[in-house]
């Protein structure tokens, strides 16, 4: 027999906390010139994120990002929300896997260009995979592999002649990150 | 001991809780077994990842860029002289500069000719006639007395009646050479043709490497050159003038003071008296240097921008302007205003201005043999500028017009009073309480009472067929 007091109100239940900060490279090329004349560079840059949100259900975990990622001619902070999602059945094995969406949109806040270049940040969506390995409910390590697409505008001076000169840029990188999370 | 153990058994789980109190233990799985049980699927999904990733891994950035072509052509003296004369009125396709008197406006159509506008209601103004002029680009009015360049030619115009716009003196190949928009003229002696250049503006697109791309360069220096001449004691002209002048914008080559039209080429100052306005005469050259220009008179004193510097001339003698001093900067272009003891100078890079630099300068003229730099403010592309202390009003181009509050010459940059990015602007005059605006788009008025906030009150809207814009 419940007895109903004014005290026994459901209170929500406290959700658990998680984290996941991770820190790593975005690798990918760029191909520039023209069809006959092609230069195709490698580009590796650092990026580092922190997630943190509460876990909604056994598999599901939301929560708000900051990251940074410096480009080699933008530093871009993306801030927006992502999921985390095991696929992996939710047990006490050491090892599990999970599936990450991450969407945001990058700030130039932290960002210098040099005289004349103005950089506007853009959309951030970060799909990708990764693998927990740790005791459920204490600190685990993350190896997460991922696909960042990361748009960006920028003004550029104009040199003799020029009336107009913008650049819009689609980063499309592979994301390799260690990290930990709790 | 609450143990928790989880195993297979039977591809099926059994999951022990805590509370349980018979808990069956089984050895701890290995991880190999553990891997080896993970569906197929997932290794699938990692399969294509990385396949995926070999070829969208590419970054893609694509600049866009609108860009000056310029083809030459070739125009016979007696084409350019018999194709003057009144037409009815157009639409602004290539507005230059602009010029007011008496509540009328003069828009220059590059190398086309002039609109005059009836503007004395600024909230309608009412387009009147056009003058074709070929290979005109600057204007000046006295009293009822219009100059204007046609190419090598100076041409002076009655316009007492607006409706009926004649032409009736004009002086023959006192300019040798200019410019319209970065693309040069020149006249061949010989034959007294004109060649010139036609610009179409292009858009093009390139794939770029994402990166800025440039080489840093050590070449931009801003020093100060002064003259220390002393000023010969010619006495003033003095006498008070019945006559009545125009206004130009700070981008003009043509001023008037005095009895004297000022005019100035590539690289010199060519006077006409005007002491009879419908008799102009040629006058006095004064060599500059090169890269000149634009012509602000204040005062009678003489700013000239160039490409070089701002070279300051005295006018005491009007028919005589004398050099005082030069404040060098990096090569690039610049017009001049000036208000008391300083001059607003702006240097934009882009066209002929070979350089990268675009700023603004204010300059401490209180000693006008020896200009001082007081700070530079980086501008994106100024072009043409007024001031209407202590409004500061910058052209930049492609990316609008800017007012400023310049009563702090320290910290102008943070007294941005307003920023209008919608329009192209090149080039303002400040009329006291209305601003008059010319740039690619049109011809925009505006009244500035509360500086915070520009209220547009009329357009005239450029309207080009099949043009980039």
């Amino acid at each position: 027999m419940l007895s109903l007091t004014s005290e026994a109100q459901t209170l929500p239940k406290r959700l658990p906390f998680v984290n996941y900060t991770e820190v790593g490279g975005l690798f990918g090329r760029v191909i520039s010139g023209t069809q006959n004349n092609k230069v195709v560079e490698n580009k590796t840059n650092l990026t580092v994120q922190t997630l943190n949100g509460v876990k909604l259900t056994k598999r599901l975990a939301v929560g708000a990002l900051v990251g940074l990622d410096w480009y080699n001619s933008a530093l871009l902070m993306p801030v927006g929300a992502g999921l985390r999602f095991q696929i992996t059945r939710p047990s006490d094995r050491n090892v599990s896997v999970f599936a990450s969406t991450d969407a945001g949109y990058g700030l130039t806040w932290l960002n210098k260009s040099s005289t004349g270049y103005f950089v506007k940040g853009g959309l951030m969506l970060n799909p990708g995979i990764g693998l927990r390995l740790g005791k459920p409910g204490r600190g685990c390590l993350l190896l997460t592999l991922s696909y960042k697409h990361q748009q960006a505008q920028v003004e550029k001076p104009l040199r003799w002649n020029e009336v107009m000169r913008y650049e819009t840029r689609q980063y499309n990188r592979l994301a390799i990150r260690l990290g930990i999370s709790i | 001991m609450n143990q928790i153990v989880w195993g297979y058994k039977d591809r099926q789980t059994i999951f022990f809780g805590p509370l349980q109190p018979f808990a069956v233990e089984m050895g701890p799985v290995s991880i190999k077994q553990q891997l080896i049980t993970m569906k197929y699927p997932l290794y699938l999904v990692l399969v294509l990842l990385l396949g995926v990733s070999q070829s969208a891994c590419t970054d893609k950035c694509t600049e866009t860029r609108v860009f000056k072509r310029f083809t030459p052509v070739l125009l016979t003296a007696n084409q350019i002289r018999q194709n003057i004369g009144t037409e009815a009125v157009r639409t602004l396709q290539a507005p230059g500069k602009i010029y007011t008197k008496n509540g009328f406006l003069f828009i220059n159509e590059i190398k086309e000719g002039i609109h005059i506008v009836d503007n004395r209601n600024p909230e309608a103004p009412k387009m009147v006639s056009f003058i074709r002029i070929p290979g005109n680009g600057d204007m000046a009015v006295r009293n009822n007395i219009l100059y204007a360049d046609s190419y090598m030619d100076l041409v002076a115009f009655d316009i007492s009646d607006v409706t009926n716009i004649r032409p009736i003196k004009r002086i023959n190949n006192v300019f040798p050479s200019g410019q319209f928009n970065g693309g040069s003229w020149f006249v061949n002696s010989v034959t007294g043709d004109v060649h010139d250049q036609r610009i179409d503006y292009v858009k093009d697109e390139i794939q770029t490497n994402c990166e800025e791309g440039i080489n840093p360069t050590n070449w931009m220096f801003n020093t100060l050159a002064f003259d220390s001449r002393s000023m010969s004691a010619a006495p003033s002209t003095g006498g008070v003038q019945q006559t009545t002048n125009g206004t130009a914008g700070s981008m003009a080559r043509f001023a008037l003071y005095d009895n004297y039209l000022y005019t100035v080429n590539s690289s010199e100052l060519q006077l006409f008296d005007i002491q009879n306005p419908a008799e102009p005469k040629t006058g006095n050259k004064v060599q500059l240097g090169w890269g000149i220009e634009t012509i602000f008179p204040y005062g009678d004193k003489l700013f000239i921008g160039s490409q070089s510097g701002m070279h300051i001339y005295d006018n005491r003698n009007p028919q005589k302007p004398e050099r005082m001093s030069v404040f060098e900067h990096a090569r690039v272009c610049d017009p001049v205003v000036v208000h008391g003891n300083k001059a607003y100078v702006t240097l934009r890079s882009g066209t002929n201005c070979q350089g990268f630099t675009n700023q603004l300068d204010v300059v401490d003229i209180s000693n006008l043999f020896r200009p001082k730099l007081i700070k530079s403010y980086p501008m994106r592309n100024p072009h043409g500028l007024g001031i209407d202390f202590p409004n500061l009003f910058i052209c930049e181009g492609a990316y609008g017009l800017k007012t400023f509050d310049a009563s702090d010459a320290q910290n102008i940059d943070k007294n941005l009073r307003e920023n209008i990015d919608n329009i192209d602007a090149y080039d303002v005059i400040p009329l006291g309480k209305s601003l008059l605006l010319i740039g690619r788009d049109g011809f925009y008025q505006y009244d500035y009472s509360n500086p915070r906030k520009l209220r547009l009150m009329s357009k005239i809207p450029v309207q080009r067929p099949g043009a980039v814009s």
